[in-house]
């Protein structure tokens, strides 16, 4: 067999934290072969960032190497001196980053950053740089590589900033190429995009990649290999086909069962309970035996060491069993009474429009971010609003709640008037870090809408939060805590808790689980779908990601530019006839079971084009299936193949 | 980029226009009675009365402002009371003599400040980096009329190397006019550095810890490249605001270390004018003052767009 390109000998990495040191990698070992692809999975905190910087050789300076090697071709990095480390990092090592809005200089146009390492390394001329760089960007399937390598990064979309940024990293045909969650920052059909150009690249320059990720669909299309991490060991690693099909390690069984998924929907995800263990205390012996449902007194005391590719001594003996949810949800879940027939509608927006203004004083442009949309929400219900960055799915799900003016349209809560509505529908945002006041306790978050609606006041106030904060699954200890003592998970939980105080009836969760790793976002999701089922209260279900939707939904809505062009029942709208739009948001999604090989539908361009929809169909500049002039000129019609299963399209129904 | 200067220039007409209206307003309220400080307290009310009529001091204060105002745009400021000499060439040469001060200052705090703040951005948490944040914090907290009175106590009494006070005109010699603006600059200058040092530094360690950062060195560049091509010009577009906040607070320094070091520029001129109520002298000084600071934030805004591509074009390219 041939030298291996990339090979990790038990490396450790340690940051300093407090007196002491934090182990961020414990003991890494693995390799890449000539011309294959590695995957590195995990969530975060779990190292894999760490290793891509340790690789590259650019570890913050107060990171210490407490053990181990990285060979590249055979010769050990540490030994090398600065100067030469430095001459193979863009040259025969090169990275691409996760954030492409970030890894651009903004000063700087692109071609002139994308020629830097073919000027540094080759030597090249500003002339033959030049040449390179547009041959390099029409490699990378930019259509006007002359104007991109003019440009300054401000004025190119997302995907053509990372196609920039593979570009940089490409120059100097590395043997090695490092990426890092390239296509986390993107939108799904754009990551497919993506993903497509970096299949190409293998395909014809033969490249070995160390693909970092915590997206195991995305392994299961680009990497040959896969390697699990879990706070900086590596508990699994083997081929992508039998990691992902036959999980050894509980971890792994774990984070495949959290995943939610189009393809077999459930009625709750088995997440991964508990909290990431403090690095700088780690548990004794097995360090995921704390959150594993498997553990036994054995793997409390007993370290594990990686024997036959699985960090775990009863890997073989439960080779068979399938990670579990925890006992808690199984017991206490309900059997939802689905609304009855004819039922009013709780929720009623009737052609509800918003207008941005852009631009400064002088020179503003308008921008339809809504337009004319109409939506229903029965009670109790599920609506799932899937869409692109920029397709207004936000703006839409704050004027519902009242935090935006609609410009135009009515909406109406229950029949009730605005101040109820203040207490009848509730927000759960984003992001939990910035949506929480850092100086106020968990009991002052959860009962300041208690005190502000005068619902619970003096003994009564603690009672209801203690009461909130347990149908979120936190326990009273939670209550003197502040947001920075919190996980991820457990801060989206005082978030919701917080939102359920009133009672409302009506809850908008704007992409409420999307800042979380998959196993925590799987816990949360069923808190989610537990309050539904306990309160009888109906989300509007706000998410990019149509697994997440297609997961909890009863019924799902897809809006592009501003306007829902499909709506109705979850299983009508997964299934054909579709859209085509959401037939290519279906075919975007890296999907854990189809791996690579299979037709894609792809759309064209790559931006939510800007501006006011004028004439048409607003789809028609990225429709793969556009039919004709009559996708210009005229507004589509409202087809409905099924009950309460609408698309807006030309293609005539049976095609 | 032209259309844009256009329009600022606009704006400053505008801006004059309004500060005018307030300066004379203002100078109508200080107390005491300009006849009578030009006569002394031994006048007869006939002899205030007739000084009061050739300045038109009765007339109502519109007609007053509007004969200023017009005067103004023909480019007369209007004559001195105590002097009687025409205020334009009075004022002019005061300016140049302050503007060669304030034009010395900003340079040297623009050169050694974002200096001073790279530098220790680069070897942060070192020895030298914390030196040179205790002597920022020490030089930011002492006013400048006090580093004025220890400079001449050192300089010019104790060493004897520097004049405590006085100007002297480039024509008497270089050595001679070096000798005379020393001190006044190293005062002026010694707050303002500290200042852009702490922001430079504060705006260079951001910028060093952003992702575009790690993506040059990751190219493989050496550290001395990554900070001058990649970091240097985007950590500097906060310091440029800055500067042109400073020179606001330069010319407020300008007034107390011109009256410290008896140095004949606009600010000691302003100062002599007050006191002796010589308004026109006062209304000409102030509003030459307002000229200079938006002139000096127009500039800051047109170097922050070379700086910073986002203004200069357009978002959006061909998809």
């Amino acid at each position: 067999m041939s030298q291996p390109v990339l090979r990790l000998a038990r490396l450790c990495v340690d940051y300093p934290a407090g007196d002491g040191w934090l182990g961020a990698l414990e003991d890494v070992s693995f390799e890449v072969g000539a011309g294959r692809a590695l995957g590195v999975v995990g969530e975060s905190g779990s190292g894999k960032s760490t290793t891509a910087l340790a690789v590259l050789g650019l570890l913050a300076p107060e990171a210490r190497i407490a053990g181990g090697d990285i060979l590249f071709k055979g010769a050990s990095l540490f030994a090398l001196p600065d100067a030469e480390r430095r001459a193979l990092r863009g040259n025969r090592i090169s990275i691409v980053f996760q954030d492409p809005f970030a890894s651009l200089n903004p000063s700087i146009p692109v071609g002139r950053q994308i020629a830097e390492p073919l000027a540094l390394h080759k030597g090249l001329s500003d002339g033959a740089a030049g040449e390179e760089v547009r041959r390099l960007l029409a490699e990378v399937g930019i259509a006007n590589p002359q104007q991109v390598a003019l440009a300054y990064p401000h004025q190119l979309s997302g995907g053509m900033k990372q196609r920039a940024l593979i570009a940089t990293a490409l120059a100097c045909s590395p043997d090695l190429l490092v990426l890092d969650e390239p296509t986390t920052a993107l939108d799904v059909t754009i990551e497919a995009q993506i993903l497509d150009l970096l299949e190409k690249l293998r395909r014809d320059r033969g490249l070995s990649m160390l693909y970092i990720t915590h997206n195991l669909g995305v392994v299961a299309r680009i990497c040959d290999d896969v390697c699990v991490l879990y706070a900086g060991r590596v508990v699994e690693t083997g081929s992508a086909e039998s990691v992902l099909r036959q999980p050894r390690h509980p971890y792994t069984k774990g984070l495949l069962a959290s995943l939610p998924r189009v393809a077999e929907r459930k009625h709750r995800l088995a997440p991964i309970p508990g909290r990431f263990p403090d690095l700088s205390a780690p548990p004794s012996g097995c360090i995921f035996h704390p959150r594993c449902h498997f553990a036994v007194d054995r793997c409390k005391t007993e370290p594990q060491v990686l024997d036959k590719d699985v960090r775990c001594w009863r890997a073989e003996e439960l080779a068979d069993a399938a990670w579990q949810a925890p006992a808690e949800q199984v017991d206490d879940a309900p059997v939802r009474v689905p609304a009855a027939d004819g039922t009013p509608p709780l929720v009623n927006v009737d052609a509800l429009t918003k207008e941005f203004r852009l631009g400064g004083m002088f020179n503003s442009s308008r921008v339809q971010a809504v337009d004319g949309v109409t939506l229903r929400v029965a009670p109790g219900e599920v609506l799932g609003l899937v869409g692109e960055s920029g397709c207004g799915k936000s703006t839409l799900g704050r004027m519902l709640i009242g935090l935006i003016e609609p410009s135009a349209g009515t909406i109406g809560i229950d029949g009730g008037s605005q101040k109820e509505n203040r207490r009848n529908a509730q927000i759960i945002f984003q992001n939990p870090d910035s949506s929480l006041n850092p100086r106020k306790t968990v009991e002052a978050i959860v009962g300041r809408p208690l005190v502000l609606h005068g619902l619970a006041s003096g003994g009564d106030l603690r009672k209801r939060v203690v009461e909130l904060l347990e149908m979120v699954r936190l326990s009273p200890a939670y209550l003197a805590r502040y947001p920075h003592q919190l996980s991820g998970g457990e801060k989206q939980r005082v978030g919701i808790a917080r939102a359920i105080a009133t009672s409302p009836k009506f809850i908008v969760c704007d992409e409420a689980v999307s800042a979380l790793d998959v196993s925590v976002q799987a816990y949360v999701l069923n808190v989610l779908a537990d309050l539904r089922d306990r309160l009888n209260v109906a989300y509007l279900f706000i998410s990019h990601d149509l697994s997440v939707i297609a997961h909890i939904a009863d019924r799902i809505a897809v809006m592009y530019r501003g306007a829902i062009v499909e709506e109705g029942p979850v299983d009508d709208v997964l299934g054909p006839p579709f859209h085509p739009y959401t037939e290519a948001l279906l075919s975007a999604i890296p999907d854990v079971e189809r791996g690579s090989g299979v037709q894609r539908i792809r759309l064209r361009g790559d931006a939510v084009e800007s501006g006011r929809h004028v004439r048409g169909c607003r789809f028609q500049h990225r429709c793969p299936r556009k039919i004709g002039a009559i996708c210009e000129s005229e507004t589509p019609p409202v087809i409905e193949p099924s009950p309460g299963h609408r698309i807006a399209c030309h293609i005539p129904l049976g095609n | 980029m032209l259309a844009y200067t256009l329009k600022r220039l606009a704006y400053i007409a505008v801006i004059l226009m309004v500060m005018s209206m307030l300066i004379f307003w203002a100078t109508q309220v200080m107390p005491g009675d300009v006849a009578q400080m030009i006569l002394g307290q031994f006048a007869t009310e006939d002899q205030i009365g007739a000084v009061r009529a050739r300045l038109h001091l009765d007339d109502p204060i519109h007609a007053q402002y509007l004969r200023w105002a017009s005067g103004l745009l023909r480019g007369d400021l209007g004559v001195s009371m105590m002097m009687d000499r025409p205020i334009g060439p009075l004022i002019g040469e005061a300016i140049l003599r302050s503007a060669v001060l304030a034009g010395i200052s900003i340079v040297f705090v623009a050169v050694i400040g974002i200096w001073l703040g790279v530098y220790s951005a680069v070897r942060r948490g070192s020895k030298t980096d914390r030196a040179i944040s205790i002597a920022s914090y020490f030089f930011i907290s002492v006013p400048e009329f006090f580093w004025a009175i220890v400079v001449i106590l050192m300089f010019a009494g104790t060493l004897g190397w520097f004049p405590a006070t006085g100007y002297a005109a480039l024509s008497e010699g270089f050595w001679t006019w070096l000798r005379h603006i020393i001190l006044p600059v190293a005062t002026l200058v010694s707050g303002l550095v500290a200042h852009v040092s702490r922001l430079t530094r504060s705006s260079m360690i951001e910028t060093m810890q952003s992702q575009y950062v790690t993506a040059a060195r990751a190219k493989g560049l050496p550290e001395n490249v990554v900070i001058r091509r990649h970091a240097l010009r985007n950590a500097l577009v906060p310091t440029i605001t800055v500067l042109a906040i400073d020179v606001g607070l330069l010319m407020g320094g300008i007034v107390v270390v011109e009256t410290v070091f008896s140095y004949p520029g606009l600010g000691r001129m302003l100062i002599f004018a007050i006191e002796q109520k010589d308004i026109p002298v006062v209304q000409a000084g102030i509003l030459s003052v307002t000229a200079v600071y938006a002139l000096a934030n127009l500039a800051a805004d047109l170097l922050y767009a070379f700086f910073n591509p986002r203004i200069r074009y357009g978002n959006a390219l061909a998809r």
